[in-house]
């Protein structure tokens, strides 16, 4: 079943006198519980369309259909309150806010909903436990290894629950052991939870804890499109 | 969503950047202390000069003499005030002060007949401490205003010196009149006897009428009654004669009201410059509460929330710090023997909390707007 549904995405900037395209009438489905991985070379467009899905871009023309919802006839105000719902991002600096603890800062989106302090202690206390970091909670991001950070920073995006996950190059400052860990942890959300994550890597070797890789090239997909559309896979 | 669940957050950025706003708190903590010194002035002046209906007590002088010192009118004159229609009682007054210019920290005695002054004008007076009897008994004896006594750190019993008077203090006593919390209440002949040939000599009559409504007719009577004697006077409501006597320091506590606008200024400067470095050092932490879900208008609403707390607590510490000095240290503005006391009240730091609040909300505004309005992937790309 299709989660997410890309039909003609364009995203133009203009710089100057130029016009930038990083994504260019782009054709994508992606199934729920599928955990997607996006490859390309720098400016191929890979993070502006993670940020097209997760919400905090708007596409230039083009439709974006999440979950039945065309994300382009949302107001800022209600694409906030959707993000806040059906989006858990992970980011490559895993921008933690530094002067809230890892508790607090997993807490942070829970405030937007209607939940008593109790309830969001217990969201946070499970979100920490899931990640295994619930001995850290206490500790500020300066205290914490890179890994850890992006452990609160996992915590953080899925303590809403919510069905997608983005993630932009989440090991891409990581060591091996913690990129390894911290691939196990997405790979486990993706198959116990069923979280839908989208990833931005340009390590080759997370795209093995993926279900499938896309590769972007100049705003496009660069492989045949065999992947692209349920149609156009039916048609392949 | 309920926007004040996320005060906590705001509190945490200003109590965890403690540098920052600790160096804001203390600027507008200072700017604060001035304005409400200003304030504190001004005040005073309002409630020195400014009439309300109880006002029915009149201020008899020597024409176009300002200083106690060459207000040299006959005491007899009591009687035929007395036969003015209107008037309830006649109280002759001898006024000698410890410094005829203007200073934070003058002694002014004023000589009364007791008996009639307790009956008269004192009878508005609250004893504190002492004894009125021992007052009565004394010639040398001096009742103080609250004021006078907190800033010379008198009590009952002890003897003090000022304008060339040793006088003896026998109580100490409150009044809602400015002037009396400032003064020294003693016998007249005692006061009379310190000065050269002043015996039947007095400075001023204080005049009761009936009625607030009959001042002026009953002041212009007064005037009429001693228009060709060798010494006329003028006559005019108290609050009126303070203002015409201080009138210099009004004039400069009035342009000490640009002095309190520079603080506002201020105050407005410093919380815009904390909020605007912090907005600018916090680009990708906005940034990321929006992704989280945090609308614009949310994230605004915290920048404001956070200059308005950053403004109200330097207002507090400021205001406080001003309440303290100015109660600690009993201030009135003294010239020719009267006062404008420094009238600094929990109403005061109120009103200023109120200010730095809405200086907090006109701090935040601009860099809030300019923060909810950003591009959340351009500012990701910009970190």
């Amino acid at each position: 079943m299709t989660l997410i549904e890309c039909r003609g995405l364009t995203r133009e900037y203009r710089k100057g006198d130029n016009i930038i395209r990083p994504l260019d009438d782009l054709d994508l489905d992606v199934p729920r519980g599928d955990f997607l991985a996006l490859m390309g070379p720098s400016g191929s467009g890979k993070t502006t369309l993670l940020n097209l899905i997760a919400g905090i871009d708007s596409p230039t023309r083009g439709s974006l259909v999440i979950d039945g919802t065309n994300l382009a006839n949302l107001s800022r105000n209600k694409l906030a309150a959707w993000r806040s719902e059906n989006v858990g991002y992970v980011f490559q600096l895993y921008n933690l806010v530094p002067v809230l603890t890892a508790y607090e800062n997993v807490e942070l989106p829970l405030l937007l909903h209607p939940l008593d302090r109790r309830q969001r202690h217990e969201r946070v206390r499970t979100a920490l436990e899931r990640v295994g970091i619930s001995d850290r909670s206490d500790h500020f991001p300066r205290q914490l290894s890179g890994g850890q950070e992006q452990r609160v920073a996992i915590a953080r995006a899925i303590v809403t629950d919510p069905a997608i996950l983005v993630a932009d190059e989440p090991t891409g400052d990581l060591d091996k052991p913690s990129a390894h860990a911290v691939m196990s942890l997405l790979k486990e959300l993706n198959e116990e939870l069923g979280k839908t994550i989208i990833m931005v890597t340009h390590d080759p070797k997370t795209t093995d804890w993926a279900t499938r890789t896309l590769h972007l090239d100049k705003g496009r997909l660069a492989e045949t499109g065999a992947s692209l559309t349920h149609e156009q896979e039916a048609l392949a | 969503m309920n926007p004040l669940r996320c005060i906590p957050y705001v509190i945490k950025q200003v109590t965890r950047h403690r540098v920052r706003s600790l160096l804001t708190v203390l600027g507008i903590a200072i700017a604060m202390f001035l304005f409400t010194a200003v304030q504190a002035m001004n005040h005073g002046v309002t409630v020195a000069t400014t009439e309300t209906a109880n006002d029915t007590t009149l201020v008899v002088y020597r024409e176009d003499r300002y200083c106690p010192a060459t207000s040299l009118l006959p005491q007899d004159y009591q009687r035929r005030i007395e036969d003015v229609e209107g008037v309830v009682s006649v109280t002759p007054m001898k006024v000698v002060v410890s410094n005829c210019r203007t200073s934070l920290d003058v002694v002014t005695f004023r000589g009364v007949p007791k008996a009639e002054f307790i009956d008269g004008l004192g009878s508005d007076l609250a004893l504190l401490d002492g004894s009125i009897e021992e007052w009565m008994s004394r010639t040398d004896a001096a009742l103080l205003g609250e004021t006078l006594a907190n800033r010379r750190g008198l009590r009952p019993g002890q003897r003090f010196d000022a304008a060339g008077i040793t006088a003896y203090v026998a109580g100490i006593v409150r009044s809602d009149d400015a002037q009396d919390q400032n003064v020294a209440y003693t016998a007249l002949e005692f006061v009379q006897l310190a000065g050269r040939d002043q015996l039947g000599i007095v400075t001023q009559f204080n005049v009761r009428v009936a009625d607030a409504s009959m001042l002026d007719r009953v002041s212009k009577d007064i005037d009429e009654v001693f228009r060709t004697a060798q010494e006329p006077t003028a006559t005019f409501s108290e609050k009126a004669f303070i203002g015409r006597v201080a009138d210099d320091i009004i004039e400069l506590v009035g342009f000490a009201r640009w002095l309190g606008l520079g603080c506002l200024a201020a105050v407005l400067a410093l919380v815009a410059n904390s909020i605007v470095l912090g907005v600018q050092s916090r680009v990708s932490e906005h940034a990321v509460l929006q992704t989280l879900g945090f609308s614009g208008r949310l994230v605004a609403g915290l920048i404001v929330a956070e200059g308005v707390i950053l403004s109200v607590i330097g207002g507090l510490v400021g205001g406080a710090a001003a309440l303290a000095v100015a109660r600690w240290g009993s201030f009135a503005m003294s010239v020719e023997g009267t006062s404008i006391p420094i009238v600094a009240d929990g109403g005061l730091l109120v009103s200023g909390l109120l200010v730095c609040g809405l200086i907090g909300v006109l701090a935040g505004l601009v860099p809030a707007w300019q923060a909810s309005r950003r591009e959340i992937a351009a500012c990701f790309r910009m970190a």
